[in-house]
């Protein structure tokens, strides 16, 4: 550790590792060094919590195990990355989506989470539809609201509370202006 | 982080996990370490780490269930690093984490710790 704290001379291309320019380096280096080491782990309260909430009320956790968890969450999502960024890199795509993930867990053993993961992420993305449409829909007017929103039911097509909308969308699709229904 | 509080009314409908509140575990966080897992890692959806933020949690709860299923054996009520070891151990989809975890291990893994603060009152 080099100190150079209160020195003006020309330190400025300094050996450091990081390639950083400071000129008080000595303790700031340091921590720096300390901030990237804590880039690569979650917050240890966010897991400790996570840890307690299915742990009976009586039970403790000791420092390391929670470290050592914050290391095995860190290895598990790297792990997961790399499979899902393999297969994104084979398929010629530049970006890991969620689904690429899901894919991934499942395929790494994970099948217990894959389901829950793709049905909270299709509803993330459903949310995520309703949203966007939602903003265009008001800065557009009111009316634009209804068959908007009725696009949108349209492209969800697993879901099955929007079969009303669904139907009212195939109506428009087959020209029928008038609300008649085939007997 | 600017997304949490827009989320936060997706996460308390409750509906999918039932619990209230916004993403448990930080997505520029998770983001990072996505990204330093490897070179070909550039580009990241949006959505990519909020998946992550449940399967993380989905990761942690289990891997905990099974580290106290150890604690219990031993008859302690401390959860401890040795315990998350042999969960690991035991557990065919933890093998990825075995070479980090017998790294940190203690030598003595028999069930005799060193640093125990409660004896099973084995005397």
């Amino acid at each position: 550790m080099v100190d150079n704290r209160g020195n003006s001379s020309n330190n400025i291309s300094s050996d450091s590792r990081e390639g950083f320019n400071y000129n008080f380096a000595g303790d700031r280096h340091h921590h720096d060094e300390l901030v990237k080491e804590q880039d690569r782990l979650l917050p240890i309260a966010n897991v400790g919590r996570i840890m307690k909430q299915i742990l009976p009320p009586n039970a403790k956790i000791s420092k390391e195990a929670k470290e050592t968890m914050q290391e095995c969450v860190s290895e598990f999502i790297s792990f997961v990355t790399g499979e899902a960024s393999d297969k994104c890199h084979k398929e010629k795509r530049k970006t890991v989506n969620g689904d690429d993930i899901c894919w991934a867990l499942s395929t790494l053993g994970f099948d217990d989470y894959s389901e829950p993961l793709k049905r909270y992420l299709h509803r993330f993305r459903e949310l995520e539809g309703e949203k966007a449409q939602q903003s265009k829909a008001n800065s557009g007017g009111e009316d634009q609201r209804n068959e908007v929103v009725a696009v949108s039911a349209a492209t969800a097509s697993t879901t099955s509370s929007s079969t009303p909308l669904m139907k009212f969308n195939m109506m428009n699709e087959r020209g029928n202006s008038s609300i008649s229904r085939r007997y | 982080m600017r997304q949490a509080g827009k989320y936060s009314g997706f996460m308390m409908c409750g509906g999918i996990s039932g619990r209230t509140g916004p993403h448990s575990l930080p997505l520029a966080r998770i983001k990072k370490i996505m990204k330093k897992s490897g070179e070909d890692v550039k580009m990241i959806s949006g959505e990519a780490p909020i998946v992550f933020s449940k399967a993380c949690e989905l990761f942690i709860e289990e891997l905990t269930r099974r580290s106290w299923a150890t604690t219990l054996q031993g008859k302690r009520r401390i959860l401890h690093k040795d315990d998350v070891a042999s969960a690991v151990m035991a557990t065919d989809i933890f093998d990825f984490l075995v070479s980090m975890v017998s790294e940190t291990a203690s030598p003595s893994e028999d069930g005799t710790l060193p640093e125990e603060e409660e004896t099973a009152g084995s005397s």
